[in-house]
């Protein structure tokens, strides 16, 4: 090792002996510019924002109001529903202070995107809850008593994933067989690690030891870069003193080269495992953490402190004091950079995390999240001009996951996704060693990023497809199902009706005349109510019109008990019908019905002869059939609307009309038939009352715009804020009165429509009665 | 001479016997091609092609009753697709459908809804909820944009808006390409 050290320093391409892995880049590191500093003491902001949107995960729901005063360590928002499920952590209040505000606030993302965000006014005081997850301090002998302590906790990946720990940890004992501590801080100008490691040594260790003590590891093995020799002392010193008979934890040295501390090619460089595409370390008995991640396990197992605070490395080449310092999440970026003196004033966007895979944030306001390990500030440089690819293949050969990024770039740049994930894109873990060696400047990364993102996208849409076709052909088979169980309905019926008339028939073989007149107007009348009712029941928008509906389900109700009645007496010969009332009846009176029926199915012939003019298909069998006044009058309705319903199909402009919606279709369909005048009335009203309604929507919104427009005009935020607060109240009160308005008039056209309806049946009735 | 033609005559049974029964054990039950077709189709169900649906439009494509660039909600990329699959040469869309538009989602405007069921009736995926005369509300999911529902409300009450871009469906941007060195 020794020897190849050397050898490394005077020969550049021997560092590639040093490692196991493939690949990898030595950068300039400027580690120096902050490790050098000591720990500075924690800097209270005048603000923290704490984004409830985590890194990985749903976002958590607040518990506190605007205007509370929390503590510090105070929980501040949880998960409403199982967290387990959703990788929702909990937040707690890094310091004591009062809730400002919860509103939209641009997060440290790439995006520059806008979430809810808690934002908290310190009040200087820092007054905490002592031990505020209520722990005894003893070690949890299980895995998922450790877990639901990481939950409470709200402990993420702190080296820059941000995975939720206790939705990485498996539940069961014994699973993991060896625990590995990440202190391998590759990336250049980060020495957070670098100097939690040298002041907080035991804390990372007593944190270990308590996870593998917990899971049942056999084996702790802790990897840092030999550029630390300060933390590596360090560790060293406090793992001998804390080690038990059976467990320690071993600190081992690893080449200090680019990107040393990605968790496969680290697991690789301290087991020798390679860790498959698609596999996580966990599913080879295997657990990788950063060592912060372990420090904040001991003081949440131990002391009982959720996680509110970490060590951020702020530095760069643009700063004149680079630092390290215990930071609370939340702290405004721009606060911590000036506090390291800028040499020039901040009008460049910082960097979130180091040069290589760091991000500049949209706004230099956003704060620090539980993942921030850096806050970078280099002044703008000329950007390199991009060139095109010369096909070096020096991108290959610094990819530290053998992947093949000139090939990935190539189809990427086409936009041949298909072609890039097969190359295994979603394997590239980002580093930028292909950028860092692009000879052309070509950011090689970016076009990963992009690819993956738009395979996400098309898988995502492709999904959303098939989910489309799936419920459009269930929809399709639905509607067909419908119509064969409505026509097998209306098939059953007929029949039924066409054996009773066949019956009535044959018992009625003398018709009495002088009952003619009297029947004939009582099945007028009884055709007419069930047209009315069929027709009520159609209003259904408004409730303004009880009366008229419930005359008509009255003289419906009637209709049918009538009906009822003369079915039971129209065949005494008929035992199976007649029943136990026949033989109450005297054959008198029977005789007398008999002659009644006979009138009434010639009343019944002009009345199906009515429908027949409108329906010419029907006409072929209802003379035939003879079919009682409101049977034929309702078959014929339905079977005329199921045409029309066919008819429209096959247009292609409606493919259905769905069972709520059918008795609307029938009933305009039988008004249309026998009452032609009203029902076209009615849909002009109907049309009058869109048109009405419509003007109103586009009032609505235009008032809607109004408030607005005159909101942006204000100069004073103060008293844009008091006028903008009653006006869209205002414009949504008119825009309910106005639709109530157009609803009112359309009910009221309805109601005349109904009424005059009505007045007809009324007049039948009356004269049935006469 | 004879033994020739009788081995000739009886491998030509054989062989007619072996295609007699393969096209029988292996025949393609409908059309592949339509079947195909529908897969590339954006399954938005719009009807903006003149047919009631993307399968009747893909059964037409396959058929050669139809043009391929009629599909606008898949745009170009879709009608390539098709004329790959159809064997045609592909035309171009016209104007408005050419500009790929960002997908679009119905919404409800809940105060104004009078609870009529027309929209619910006409979306093709059943990705609105509710029933008379109560209020309707658009399933944000299973909305695939088609705007059937738009026409036929009549309180004008549903309008298409894009969907909102959280830090879960955010892309990363394409960097510039190259500029070619001359």
């Amino acid at each position: 090792m020794g020897l190849l050290q050397r050898l490394a320093t005077l020969l550049p391409l021997a560092n590639h002996w040093l490692h196991r892995f493939h690949g990898g880049v030595s950068p300039q590191y400027n580690k120096s510019l902050s490790a050098s500093q000591p720990l500075r003491t924690t800097l209270m902001p005048s603000q923290l924002v704490l984004p409830l949107q985590q890194p990985v995960g749903l976002p958590a729901e607040p518990i506190v109001q605007v205007g509370e005063r929390v503590k510090k360590n105070q929980l501040l928002a949880q998960a409403g529903k199982d967290p387990r499920k959703a990788l929702i952590v909990p937040i707690h209040a890094p310091t004591s202070g009062t809730i400002e505000a919860i509103m939209p606030m641009t997060l440290p993302h790439p995006s520059g995107l806008e979430d809810l965000c808690i934002v908290l006014k310190p009040d200087g005081l820092d007054e905490a809850i002592d031990n505020a997850l209520q722990v005894d301090g003893s070690a949890p002998q299980t895995p998922q008593a450790l877990k639901d302590i990481l939950l409470q906790a709200g402990i993420i990946g702190m080296g820059g994933a941000g995975f939720p720990t206790y939705a990485k940890i498996p539940s069961e004992a014994g699973k993991i067989h060896t625990l590995l501590v990440n202190g391998a801080e590759c990336e250049p100008f980060i020495t957070c690690d670098d100097l939690l490691m040298q002041t907080h040594a035991d804390e990372i260790v007593r944190g270990a030891l308590i996870t593998a003590h917990a899971l049942g590891a056999k084996r702790i093995l802790c990897g840092i870069e030999t550029n630390k020799p300060a933390a590596i002392n360090a560790m060293r010193h406090a793992a001998k003193q804390l080690q038990h008979d059976n467990l320690k934890v071993e600190i081992k040295e690893v080449a200090t080269v680019y990107p040393m501390g990605a968790q496969k090619q680290l697991t690789f460089e301290l087991t020798g495992v390679e860790m498959p595409s698609k596999a996580h370390a966990v599913d080879l008995g295997m657990l990788m953490m950063n060592v912060a991640t372990y420090a904040a396990i001991y003081r949440a197992v131990t002391l009982g402190e959720p996680l509110t605070s970490r060590i951020v490395t702020v530095s760069g080449l643009g700063l004149e004091k680079p630092f390290n310092m215990p930071v609370m999440i939340g702290t405004p970026f721009v606060e911590l950079a000036e506090a390291a003196k800028p040499k020039v004033a901040l009008d460049y966007p910082l960097v979130m995390g180091g040069p290589m895979m760091g991000f500049q944030v949209q706004n230099n306001q956003v704060p620090v999240l539980k993942t921030t390990n850096c806050i970078l500030a280099n002044p703008p440089e000329p950007a390199e001009m991009q060139m095109p690819c010369i096909r070096c293949g020096a991108c290959m050969d610094a990819c530290p996951v053998n992947l093949l990024p000139q090939q990935m770039y190539w189809h990427a740049q086409a936009h041949e996704f298909d072609k890039v994930e097969k190359l295994n894109v979603f394997d590239c873990i980002e580093c930028g060693c292909c950028s860092y060696v692009c000879p052309s400047h070509i950011p090689l990364v970016q076009y990963y990023r992009h690819a993956k993102s738009e395979i996400k996208t098309i898988k995502a849409e492709q999904q959303a497809t098939e989910l489309a076709k799936q419920r459009h052909e269930f929809k399709l088979a639905r509607i067909e199902r419908e119509k064969e169980e409505r026509e097998a309905r209306l098939k059953a019926k007929k029949e039924a009706v066409k054996q009773e008339v066949a019956a009535a028939s044959s018992a009625a073989t003398d018709a009495a005349k002088p009952a003619k007149s009297a029947a004939a107007a009582a099945a007028a009348a009884r055709a007419a109510a069930a047209r009315k009712a069929k027709s009520a029941a159609t209003q259904a928008e408004s409730p303004a019109i009880p009366p008229a509906r419930l005359k008509a389900i009255e003289a419906a109700k009637a209709a049918s008990a009538r009906a009822a009645k003369q079915t039971a007496e129209k065949s005494p010969e008929k035992t199976q019908q007649a029943g136990a009332e026949d033989t109450t009846l005297d054959a008198k009176a029977a005789a007398r019905k008999a002659a009644q029926l006979a009138a009434q199915k010639r009343a019944q012939a002009k009345v199906s002869g009515n429908i027949e003019i409108s329906d010419n298909k029907e006409s072929a069998n209802t003379p035939d059939s003879k079919p009682d006044p409101k049977a034929a009058a309702k078959a014929a309705a339905m079977k005329a609307a199921a045409q029309r319903r066919e008819k429209t199909q096959q247009a292609g402009s409606s493919q259905t009309a769905e069972a709520s919606t059918s008795p609307k279709t029938e009933a305009i369909d039988l008004t249309g038939s026998s009452e032609a005048t009203p029902a076209s009335e009615k849909e002009a009203a109907r049309k009058a009352a869109m048109a009405a309604a419509r003007e109103a929507a586009k009032a609505r919104a235009a008032a809607k715009k109004q408030p607005v427009s005159e909101a942006l005009s204000a100069a004073e935020p103060g008293a844009s804020s008091s006028e903008v607060a009653p006006d869209p109240a205002e414009a949504a009160r008119l825009k309910r009165e106005k639709a109530m308005q157009a609803a009112k008039a359309r009910a009221a056209q309805k109601r005349q429509a109904a009424d005059n309806s009505n007045a007809a049946s009324d007049a039948s009735s009356q004269e049935s009665s006469s | 001479m004879i033994e020739a033609i009788i081995v000739f005559l009886g491998l030509a049974i054989v062989f007619g016997l072996l295609l007699g029964y393969a096209s029988l054990r292996f025949k393609v039950e409908g059309n592949p091609m339509a079947e195909r077709i529908d897969k590339v189709l954006p399954q938005t169900q719009c009807g903006q092609c003149g047919f009631p649906g993307c399968k009747p439009y893909a059964e037409a494509l396959a058929k050669g009753e139809s043009e391929v660039n009629l599909c606008i909600p898949g745009g170009t990329e879709v009608m390539i697709q098709i004329s790959e699959i159809t064997g045609r040469e592909p035309k171009e869309m016209d104007a408005e459908a050419a500009e790929p538009k960002p997908k679009e989602v119905a919404f409800i405007d809940e105060d104004l809804c009078i609870g009529c069921v027309l929209c619910i009736k006409e979306c093709p995926v059943d990705a609105i909820l509710g029933a008379t005369k109560q209020m309707h509300t658009v399933i944000q999911k299973e909305c695939t944009g088609c705007e059937k529902c738009v026409p036929v409300c009549p309180v004008d009450c549903i309008s298409m808006q894009p969907i909102e871009i959280t830090t879960k469906n955010w892309q990363w941007p394409e960097p510039q390409t190259v500029q070619e060195a001359k």
